[in-house]
């Protein structure tokens, strides 16, 4: 009996020790490094956005930590709208503790070297504020200069805008003050609200000179305590508590100013994190297409060596080490590109941020992003890789001999992380897995659906494309489909770039339209507020004086709710079964009285009440819509309001809808004729200006003859948005520009890894009679092809997406702007022929004969 | 007595597809002893390229038994199979199969460097210098003529000092005078070696330079002449 031998002892080498695997991975990547690094190129984008953003976050979150005192420039501040009761302030300085205070409201300031004016947020300090952190001038000395009384500083970018520099005089009220300079650095400040009112500080001890603190003036109140020790601070809360609630004032500490911004930071970082994410998921779709072609490129040389002996994780191995060293060496380049990213950003943003950003490399973030880069590209190349391990030897043979089916633990593996890594990187992002979940899904969504419109789009493409169409054309076509395409995975790469930027546009523009005043032409652009009664008839001359149309006069009362359908309003707050937001149970209203509807209005159920004077009548009053949810009411439910201090019941008779931008001031309650005449009240009154000149004509005398009367130009506040949501739409811009990128970069590998196969049937065409000319043609018309179509999938499903968002989530009429669309389709279509043509090049140009000695 | 290093046993490959299933070898046997050669000869599609395949542990067969060495090749895995080909057997292409991206010494140099084994290259560049390549060192494929990179592709065959060299149809994309340089190498350095030579060729004139010829046809083996005797 013949005795086999069935079973062999051999060495089994880890790729740590197999010298070998090492050397034949330099030695094959040294002539594909070019190709190699495009693979992970499509990573380096990815992760520079991912530590641009991430290194961002690790510094803003370090400087909260590190200056969380001058955000406050007080241990406490506690605020209030109106002066503070003396006997508060009493008890708060038994202890002796350091105070300050100031106040500050809506005016209008007027330079009069130019006879302009404008709406500020006047401040008037009083005492050693801050206290921590400094006000930084210019000059030096301005702040000084401003306590004694005369004197006034101006916010840094209202002085620039209205060329004013130090003596120059303006107006608040009826007092001029001298400009002492202006204020480059305010603790706590970059608020966006600046943007819309700059500030203006005097002296509080100059406010009641001025003429403006009237009755309804809307002033808030601050008082600014330095305490000496976090001891102190609790005990100065547990003092004044019960009082705060009492009195209506409000107060905030160190911890609840820090824990507020370094929300509002985390909410944006996570947003903007998502869109990096993004360009990161995109470069994992890059790598995995490029290594899967790479792979199978390499199947005859990996049949080659595993007949002289190589095992199958050997051969895996050596192209395993090419993708994980460079996918390294990619992130490293990515982490730097981020970090220099970082450095940009508070250039564009320094203005909105309370704090100023010190510039510096995080290395939290920068290893965060290598240890993601080096993730992704094992991650995302192990399962196109796989296959290499199961390459027949008998290919060498037969080329056409496939690998069998087997079942691998590495594959399934493989398969399982590559689809938690999605969901366990937004969730890390996000630092809640409910949000990274929503998130994942929402990107698979969008992919899915690029997919699917992209292989729509080319499946109704290759149907209907007309068979008697140019050659060039038709060949450009054909082109997409060849063997080893990567067509649909640039469409959805570039496309989903696409995508970001257009939906993008199409919400700017649709919130953008709600605010502008566009249409009727005799739409207001201008109000003004805080008339008093007595002024109300003079105003309205002087608006006719200028032939303006006065469009609205309307009264405004202050009051708040006392009760809810028999409940009062402390009881509702106690209440668990009834969970009204506290805001709104609280909260000052400002109401008006009429009994029409106004143009921005439409009652959707119930009645305007007209109210019978002297019939013992109820009063009737209608509820914006949306509001009748929050406070829970229904029509025919009670309320009862505080109307300074006079309580009047009144039941809901009525629901209105109302388009809140649409002609101002619109009103959640509106009480009948009849009710309110007699309560103390403030008039808003509307026009619109058209002509500049006018404008400032009209503006100089309202600001002389009503110094009281503030005017908001919606032009002004229209542009402003639309430069605030300029540079907010510039970072996600920049950021979908990423993905874009990143789709350029994949179509840049695909270039080249079919470059061998492009260059034969080129010589093929020229053989048959193609002039270069004609080739160059094909190769600009496929490539603009893939433009098109990546831009009309992502534009396709913008459209629709962005649709969505308006109706349901914005809930804003849906508007496009059709040049920018055009703009963003134009690039992109551009971009795509600029790169393919490029890497092209050699395609086009390499002669025939080059061709067939290589192949013989 | 000399040693048996290749036995095939009733050697059968079927290839199961949805239409009908293919019987490419049917029940083929025979034996070659150390330091013989033989050829497998016949038309296209007789099953001489695969029963190279299963001879050399390239494929395994349905049914039968191919034992190479004494190593029962059916019996093992592809990773051990690889392990066999490294320490025994040698190759020789019809399209020469060299890795493109390295150089002609490195291509040589692989099969050792598999075993582990360092300072390889003066034993690559004798042989490279001894098929007539020794100013071709650093040259890659692609930068090689024809008959320059089958000569290449010996060395690679030889440099293992194997005990089985297999040859598939290596003088099939050569020009005439360089298929004669490659016969006279091969049978050269196969006399010198004292390796077993497995030759698959159409090619009648070199069929004949070997001891024996196996007639495929159909996938049977035919019939069998001996022809030179050692």
């Amino acid at each position: 009996m013949i005795e086999y031998i069935i079973k062999i002892k051999r060495e089994v080498r880890s790729i740590f020790k197999d010298r070998w695997v090492w050397l034949m991975a330099w030695r094959d990547g040294r002539h594909n490094f070019s190709r190699l690094f495009l693979f992970v190129a499509s990573l380096i984008t990815g992760i520079a956005a991912v530590v641009a953003i991430g290194s961002l976050n690790y510094a803003l979150q370090g400087e909260l930590d590190n200056n969380a005192k001058e955000l406050l420039g007080a241990d406490l501040v506690i605020n209030s709208s109106k002066p503070f009761d003396k006997g508060f302030i009493k008890k708060l300085d038994t202890a002796k503790r350091e105070l300050a205070k100031d106040a500050d409201m809506p005016s209008m300031v007027m330079f009069l070297n130019t006879k302009q004016s404008r709406l500020i947020k006047l401040t008037a300090l009083e005492g050693a504020f801050p206290f921590y952190g400094k006000i930084v001038t210019q000059p030096a000395n301005a702040y000084e200069l401003m306590k004694t009384g005369r004197y006034a500083l101006l916010d840094e970018s209202l002085a620039r805008q209205y060329e004013v520099s130090s003596n120059d005089t303006i107006r608040l009220g009826t007092k001029n003050f001298i400009v002492a300079g202006v204020v480059e650095k305010f603790p706590g400040g970059g608020e966006l609200t600046a943007t819309l009112a700059p500030a203006v500080y005097i002296s509080f001890s100059a406010l009641d000179s001025t003429g403006l603190v009237q009755f309804g003036s809307r002033i808030n109140y601050s008082l600014f305590v330095k305490t000496t020790s976090e001891k102190q601070t609790e005990n100065a809360i547990n003092l004044i508590k019960p009082l705060v609630e009492d009195l209506g004032y409000s107060y905030e500490t160190i911890e609840g100013r820090k824990k507020g911004l370094g929300e509002g930071f985390q909410s944006v970082y996570r947003f903007f994190s998502l869109l990096a994410f993004i360009a990161l998921i995109l470069g994992c779709i890059g790598v995995a297409s490029s290594v899967h072609i790479y792979a199978r490129e390499k199947r005859e040389e990996v049949a080659v060596l595993r007949c002289v002996g190589s095992s199958g994780w050997q051969a895996f191995n050596i192209y395993f080490i090419q993708i994980f060293v460079l996918g390294v060496v990619g992130s490293i380049i990515g982490a730097l590109l981020g970090v220099g990213i970082q450095q940009l950003i508070p250039y564009a943003f320094g203005d909105y941020l309370p704090l100023e950003l010190q510039l510096g490399i995080s290395w939290r973030a920068f290893g965060e992003g290598i240890f993601i880069g080096a993730l992704v590209s094992v991650l995302f190349s192990i399962l196109p890789l796989v296959a290499v391990r199961f390459v027949p030897p008998l290919a060498v043979l037969r080329s056409d001999f496939g690998s069998t089916k087997v079942v691998s633990k590495t594959k399934w593996t493989a398969i399982v992380l590559i689809g938690l890594f999605p969901l366990l990187a937004a969730a890390y992002q996000t630092s809640s897995f409910i949000s990274g979940g929503l998130f994942t899904i929402g990107l698979a969504l969008a992919l899915g659906s690029l997919a699917l419109v992209a292989m729509g789009l080319l499946y109704l493409v290759r149907r209907y494309f007309p068979k008697n169409g140019s050659f060039i054309f038709r060949h450009a076509l054909s082109n997409l489909f060849r063997p080893n395409n990567q067509t649909q995975v640039l469409l959805v790469t570039i496309g989903l770039g696409a995508f970001i930027i257009s939906t993008l546009n199409i919400i700017q523009s649709s919130l953008l339209n709600q605010v502008e005043f566009r249409g009727n032409e005799n739409q207001s652009n201008t109000i003004l507020f805080d008339i008093q009664s007595s002024q109300k008839d003079d105003v309205v001359k002087l608006i006719s004086k200028h032939n303006l149309p006065v469009n609205q006069v309307v009264p405004i009362v202050t009051c708040r709710l006392s009760g809810i359908n028999g409940f009062t309003v402390e009881k509702l707050q106690d209440s668990d079964s009834v969970k009204i937001p506290n805001w709104a149970l609280t909260r000052e209203y400002r109401v008006t009285y009429r009994d029409s509807l106004h143009s921005s209005e439409e009652l959707i159920e119930g009645e305007m009440h007209l109210y019978k004077a002297g019939a013992q009548d109820s009063v009737g009053v209608t509820i914006s819509e949306g509001m009748h949810e929050t406070l829970k009411v229904k029509v025919g439910d009670t309320l009862m309001f505080d109307i300074q201090g006079v309580p009047i019941k009144t039941f809901i008779s009525g629901i209105r809808k109302v388009e809140w931008p649409n002609d101002p001031p619109n009103f959640i309650f509106v009480f009948p004729n009849g009710v309110l005449e007699n309560a103390p009240q403030i008039w808003v009154a509307t026009t619109r200006v058209d002509n500049p000149s006018e404008a400032i004509q009209f503006q100089q005398e309202l600001v002389f003859g009503f110094p009281n009367v503030s005017l908001i130009d919606l032009k002004l506040i229209l542009s402003t948005v639309d430069e605030l949501f300029s540079k907010i739409g510039l970072v996600v811009r920049f950021l979908a520009l990423f993905s874009i990128v990143t789709g350029l970069v994949v179509l840049a590998g695909a270039v080249m890894n079919s470059k061998f196969a492009r260059i034969k049937e080129n010589v093929l065409l020229r053989t048959l009679g193609a002039r270069t000319g004609q080739i160059m043609k094909i190769t600009l018309i496929e490539y603009s092809y893939v433009g098109i179509f990546s831009a009309i999938t992502g534009l396709v499903l913008s459209l629709g997406g962005g649709w969505l968002l308006t109706k349901f989530f914005f809930e804003v009429q849906f508007s496009v702007n059709l040049v920018e669309l055009a703009i963003i389709t134009g690039s992109v279509i551009f971009l795509t022929v600029l790169i393919g043509w490029w890497n092209s090049r050699e395609v086009i140009s390499t002669p025939p004969l080059q061709v067939l000695r290589k192949e013989g | 007595m000399p040693e048996t290093v290749l036995k095939a046993e009733g050697l059968t490959k079927i290839y199961k597809s949805a239409e009908n299933n293919l019987t490419v070898l049917d029940n083929v046997s025979f034996e070659a002893v150390q330091g013989t050669s033989l050829t497998i000869i016949g038309p296209s599609g007789s099953g001489k390229t695969t029963l190279l395949g299963l001879c050399a542990g390239l494929d395994v067969p349905t049914s039968g038994i191919i034992s190479l060495m004494g190593f029962k090749l059916n019996a093992m895995d592809e990773d051990d199979r690889a392990y066999i080909r490294n320490q025994f057997v040698g190759f020789v292409f019809q399209n020469f199969q060299l890795l493109p991206t390295l150089t002609a010494l490195e291509n040589v140099m692989v099969p050792l460097e598999l075993r582990g084994e360092k300072n390889v290259a003066p034993k690559a560049k004798d042989l490279l210098a001894r098929v007539g390549l020794s100013e071709r060192f650093s040259h890659y494929p692609t930068q090689l003529s024809g008959g320059e990179q089958q000569r290449v592709a010996l060395a690679r065959a030889f440099i293992t000092s194997p005990r089985i060299l297999f040859a598939d149809e290596p003088t099939g994309n050569l020009d005439e005078e360089n298929a004669t340089q490659i016969t006279d190498l091969l049978f050269g350095m196969n006399r010198e070696e004292k390796t077993t030579l497995i030759l698959v060729t159409h090619n009648l004139e070199l069929a004949q330079k070997t001891e024996r010829i196996l007639q495929m046809k159909g996938g049977k083996l035919v019939s069998e002449r001996i022809l030179n005797l050692a």
